[in-house]
Parts: C-alpha cells; sequence; structure tokens
C-alpha cells in the first residue's frame, strides 16, 4: 500500500483542486499552526511574466488586501516559490451562485433581494476604496456556508491612477458588461459596475440572462438599446429599479446612493457591518514578485483537466443522502442529474458536447470543464437551460453530469434524449453480459 | 395561524417539549416548532401514527415508497437512535441538528463516518466502499466492469487509509474529510439555520394539505 505523502507550502499543507481557471488553479489547503481551511491560488510565475500580468496580479492582491468586507473574499497572504506564487484566500465553502442558479433555477424575489443587498454592499464598499470590479456575474459571486454572498476574483479589477477616473480597458464577460464598455468610450468604472448589478439581479429572477444572443453583433446591439423584456413573475418594484439600472445612458443611469434607498432594495435591508484590515503595507506584498529566490517547497505539477471524483464523492452523489428533499414535497425530483460515463479523452468529450448542443441550435459557454447550454427548444418557444459538468473518476474514465437549470421539465427530457442519442459515440455502455456476471458476482458477494 | 391551532392538537407519541430541544441543539424554540409541522407532515403520509417510518422517509427522498435504497436504510437507521424501527419527534430534530450550519464541523465528520460504516465495525472496509459506489452506480444507471470499480475504490483507500492497513479508521477519515471538505457538503443544509424565515410559508401549507387529505 502507498501512502501518499500530504504537499506542503509553507505552513500550509495542501489539499485537492477546487478550481480552475486559465491562469491560476486553486487548492484547498490547512493552515498547519492553526488548523483554519483556506482556498490556495496557485500561479505560474512564467506564465504570469510571459503574460505581462505581474501588474495585473499586484493589482488582485493589493486590492484584496485594502478590501476587508463581509461580502468580499479576503486574502490572508501572498507566498513565493521559485516557480509558483501562491494567494492564500479565505475558504469559502457554499459554492458559487452561478451553480445555485443553474442547480436550481431561478430564486425567489426575497432571496433575490437578499442577495443584491449584498453584492451592493460589497460593490459599493468597493467604489469608495477607488476599487472597481469590471467583471461582476453570477460565476465570480460565492457563497459561504450560511448562505451569505462573497465577491470574488479581482483579476481584472484597475486601481485608478490619481486623477484618471476614466478606464479604458475593456474586459468582462459580454453579457454582462454596459453598452459604454463595449463601444470602448472609455468608462466610468462605478456606473460599469452598476450595469453588471442590474444585470445579475436580473439574471437571479428570472434564472436566465436579459442579453442572450450567439452572435456577439447582435447582443451588443440589444445591449446597447437596452432591449430585454421582463417574465410576468417580476413585480413592479423590481421592474422599476430594473429598468433604472439598466439604462444605456451611463449619464441617466442610476447611482449607487439612489439604488440604496430605492424602496423595493429596503426591504428587510440589513447594512453589513464593515471590518477594515490595519496596517497593511503593499510593499511586503510585492517584494514577493521580485524576490525570485526565496524558497518554499514545490508542489507537485499537476496536469491540467477535469476535477477528480474519489469513491466519496460518487457515494455523495446519491439521492438517498439529499435531505434537501425534506424540506421541498413539491421538488423537481426531474432536476435531479442525469449521468453518462466515456473513456474517451475530457477534452474530446468536452467538444463533442459543445458541437451536438451547437448543431442542435443551442448556445454554449465552456468554463474548464464546466458546459452550460441554453437556447430555445425546437418550436422556439420554451427557453431551456442546462448544466455539465466532466468529471474523472478514474485515469482514462470520465463522468459527465447533466442538471436542469431552467426550462419546461419535459422539454428537457426531449433535449436530453436526443442530446444523447447525438453522442452515442463517446458514451460508454457496457456489454450486456458483462453487467449480468457483475451483478452475479455482486449479489453472491453481498 | 395554522401553527396556533396546531397546538390545540394531540401531539405525536415521543413528542418532546421543543424548548428542552432547542436547548440540546442550535435551533431555537421557533425553529424546532417548525420541524414539528415538517414532521407531522413526513409521519403522517403513510401510516398517519405520527412516527417515521422508513416508507415514509422512502415517499419523501424519491416520491416513491417503496424505493429500496442503501443510503436512504442508512439515514433511516442513523436517525432512529432509539433502534426501534421508526423515527419519533425528538430523533428528527436531535439527527437533523448534525445538518444544521452552526454544528462544528466534527460531529459532521463523525456522522459521515457513521453513516459509511455500514456494518457498524467502526472501521470503513473496501467492501462497504465497494457496495456504496455500486449501489450509486446502479441508481444512476451506470454499469461499470469490475475491475473499473475496484480501481475507484483502490484509489480513493490509497488516498484515506495512510496506514494501509485495508480499512479506514475514524482517525484516518477525519484527516481525509478535512482534505476533502467537498465530502462534507451533504452534511449541511442551509435551510435550516433560520428556518421559520426560509419557509415562511411552510407552516401554513403544512396545515392545508392535511385538510386536504
Amino acid at each position: 500500500m502507498v501512502t501518499v505523502k500530504a504537499r506542503k507550502v509553507g505552513k500550509y499543507e495542501v489539499g485537492r483542486t477546487i478550481g480552475e481557471g486559465t491562469f491560476a488553479k486553486v487548492k484547498f489547503a490547512q493552515n498547519t499552526e492553526t488548523g483554519e481551511s483556506v482556498a490556495m491560488k496557485v500561479l505560474d510565475r512564467a506564465t504570469i511574466i510571459k503574460h505581462r500580468m505581474v501588474d495585473q496580479i499586484k493589482r488582485e492582491i493589493s486590492i484584496m488586501k485594502l478590501v476587508g468586507h463581509p461580502h468580499v473574499v479576503r486574502l490572508h497572504e501572498v507566498l513565493a516559490s521559485r516557480t509558483k506564487i501562491y494567494i492564500i484566500l479565505e475558504f469559502i465553502t457554499g459554492g458559487e451562485l452561478f451553480d445555485k442558479i443553474m442547480r436550481h433555477g431561478r430564486l425567489s424575489e426575497n432571496d433575490s433581494r437578499k442577495y443584491f443587498q449584498q453584492l451592493i454592499d460589497g460593490v459599493d464598499f468597493c467604489h469608495h476604496k477607488g476599487v472597481y470590479h469590471r467583471d461582476l456575474k453570477p460565476e465570480n459571486l460565492l457563497l459561504d456556508s450560511q448562505g451569505n454572498l462573497k465577491i470574488s476574483d479581482f483579476g481584472l479589477s484597475a486601481l485608478p491612477e490619481p486623477g484618471v477616473s476614466i478606464l479604458k480597458t475593456t474586459c468582462g464577460t459580454p453579457n454582462y458588461v454596459a453598452p459604454e464598455v463595449i463601444s470602448h468610450k472609455g468608462y466610468n468604472g462605478a456606473l460599469a459596475d452598476i450595469w453588471s448589478c442590474g444585470v445579475i439581479l436580473y439574471v437571479l429572477m428570472a434564472g436566465y440572462l436579459p442579453f442572450d444572443e450567439v452572435d456577439l453583433t447582435t447582443l451588443y446591439d440589444k445591449i446597447g438599446r437596452a432591449e430585454y423584456s421582463f417574465p410576468n413573475w417580476f413585480s413592479n418594484g423590481a421592474k422599476s429599479l430594473i429598468r433604472r439600472i439598466l439604462d444605456p445612458n451611463p449619464d441617466t443611469r442610476i447611482r449607487m446612493e439612489d439604488i440604496k434607498t430605492d424602496e423595493w432594495f429596503l426591504k428587510n435591508y440589513i447594512p453589513a457591518s464593515e471590518v477594515e484590515n490595519e496596517d497593511v503595507n503593499l510593499d511586503e506584498v510585492f517584494s514577493v514578485f521580485d524576490d525570485p529566490e526565496e524558497g518554499v517547497e514545490r508542489p507537485r505539477n499537476d496536469e491540467e483537466g477535469p476535477l477528480n471524483l474519489n469513491a466519496f464523492d460518487l457515494i455523495m452523489l446519491a439521492q438517498g443522502l439529499d435531505l434537501s428533499s425534506l424540506f421541498n414535497r413539491r421538488q423537481d425530483f426531474s432536476k435531479h442529474p442525469a449521468r453518462f460515463v466515456s473513456r474517451k479523452p475530457a477534452k474530446v468529450i468536452l467538444s463533442s458536447m459543445e458541437i451536438v448542443a451547437q448543431s442542435m441550435g443551442f448556445k454554449t459557454h465552456i468554463r474548464n470543464f464546466k458546459m452550460r447550454v441554453e437556447g430555445l427548444t425546437a418550436n422556439r418557444t420554451i427557453h431551456l437551460s442546462i448544466m455539465l459538468e466532466i468529471f474523472e473518476v478514474a485515469p482514462t474514465f470520465f463522468m459527465v453530469e447533466m442538471e436542469r437549470a431552467a426550462g419546461d421539465v419535459s422539454e428537457y427530457l426531449k433535449f436530453n434524449k436526443s442530446f444523447c442519442s447525438k453522442l452515442d459515440e463517446i458514451i460508454w455502455k457496457q456489454p450486456m453480459d458483462k453487467i449480468r456476471s457483475r451483478s452475479s458476482r455482486f449479489s453472491k458477494r453481498f | 395561524m395554522g401553527c396556533m391551532n396546531s397546538k390545540s392538537f394531540k401531539h405525536t407519541p415521543g413528542y418532546e417539549e421543543p424548548s428542552v430541544l432547542a436547548s440540546e441543539t442550535s435551533f431555537s424554540v421557533n425553529e424546532v416548532e417548525a420541524l414539528y409541522e415538517l414532521f407531522k407532515k413526513l409521519s403522517h403520509s403513510i401510516f398517519k401514527d405520527g412516527l417515521i417510518h422508513k416508507e415514509e422517509l422512502q415517499l419523501a427522498l424519491f416520491r416513491n415508497s417503496n424505493r429500496k435504497n442503501l443510503f436512504a436504510d442508512r439515514i433511516f437507521d442513523l436517525f432512529d437512535l432509539k433502534r426501534n424501527g421508526v423515527i419519533e419527534f425528538g430523533e428528527f430534530v436531535r439527527s437533523l441538528n448534525i445538518f444544521h450550519p452552526d454544528t462544528p464541523k466534527l460531529e459532521k465528520i463523525n456522522f459521515a463516518f457513521r453513516l459509511y460504516d455500514l456494518r457498524n465495525t467502526g472501521f470503513i472496509e473496501r467492501e462497504e466502499l465497494k457496495e456504496m459506489v455500486l449501489a450509486l452506480l446502479n441508481e444512476s444507471d451506470i454499469s461499470l466492469s469490475d475491475d473499473m470499480v475496484e480501481s475507484i475504490v483502490y484509489k480513493t483507500f490509497e488516498q484515506a487509509d495512510s496506514n494501509g492497513d485495508g480499512k479506514i479508521d475514524l482517525e484516518e477519515w477525519k484527516e481525509f474529510a478535512s482534505q476533502n471538505p467537498a465530502l462534507l457538503k451533504n452534511m449541511t443544509l442551509p435551510y435550516l439555520k433560520d428556518i421559520t424565515m426560509a419557509f415562511p410559508s411552510f407552516v401554513m401549507k403544512s396545515e392545508i394539505e392535511e385538510d386536504d387529505l
């Protein structure tokens, strides 16, 4: 029996990978001195230098060191080895708000309002520090164990130079960005963030995007004219606030202070108490980047790939272990995920699924090994949104989980069937006789 | 309104005072009362005797009272603290307390360990882990070769069984679960925090449904 030795970086014991982005991998880690759980963002020094991202990363770090707010993910410290940079962050256990919408569909008006209030609190606080997020979207909003919102990923933020209040870089996710950002006019970061918050509020309440087009030109066009419609379940109060936020003209768009006095916004509003970080020395943070010889044990370099599922992760997927169903008798069981397995490489599975979904007239959004499929059904009437994720179960064995995020159940089942039949080539099936021998062995043994 | 009325009804057998249960758990008295409404609903779904039977748990979890399931059996056995074949109200509240967001992680880790220690030997053994993996695969309509299942179990034991004796003891499980926090995800139900706030309509609804029966 081989014992796996825990990897260590400084005083942190490094666990499994919990997330992956283009330039960073996020690992679970534990402070061996205090036992505290943290998230460790691992960046490759060479990649950062190659992509000229040093300044951006420095900015990210300095912002997070500056911002101490209950609704903003905290940064504990920064470590470095010869080849890697490790950013130690507060560990947030509740997952992404994005996943919650994917899993449960749209939220109730009260829940949406609660998250929106927390979002505005955190964003407003940052704005007062002169920091603009510029990439606000549900994927950057995490939930803690108490279900409170935490804004993460200041990777694209920029601290404005003194005297310059107009930012000029186009960044952000197209569906959430403000019209003036798209038109490269140079823009006010605060107002652009307010727009994104409006889109987020819409998505929380509707379960789908206000602006969503396959073709970017059409998308930008619709954003530019703020062309969208409200589903019938939006209340008048919510509609009126969203209308004032999604104003294509930044000059007349609602300001933060007016959002915070809006009648709909104020319902059940509990302002978060702010926590300042005392004595932040940014020079210390920056020196991490300048001294490549500082020695910290170098962790094993993982292959980029989908998240690994061990046997216990698999077991956790059991419906019988999901007690949340006790609390909602009318829970939609068809939301329970469909799964299939494949022995093709993960990248092949991903691209096959992408091609098939697009051939069925759906749009796809891919992030690492997660894919969101969205669009109208064949008869062009019903909006459907499905979440897919690839997991590695064994080195040559992957499992794909499929969940309905929004849309009609029977349409989802139809989609599911047609989608899987088109993926027949990659879906792995056990020959019948082997199944029988397995089950007979199974019954003998247990 | 429904809440007030319900107090004049006869309590279910095994009923315990909300104030007592609240003092032993992370729930407030109001929340225990809300849980009582949920308990009544669950325990009257089939046998109507104010005790949750296994079939009633299966109905709540799967919408199917006849669906035999290894995991539902485990949940039932662990909730049935007195081991008399039914879940009483006090058992229900004390067990759900494990799933409360404020309950210390260690209690959740211990509960998960007992859940997976199918034969109550004090260890999670290979055979038990394999049985659970097979049950999940079966439930998901996925059939894997025996070799494949063995390799999944083997790999997990490589990570979790740090002393290499072929079984996972509580200490090893604690270590493994703290390294893999996702493994405790099912052990926390966010709704349990402030259950009355989370389900303002819940108490009312349960009364209406009983009238409908």
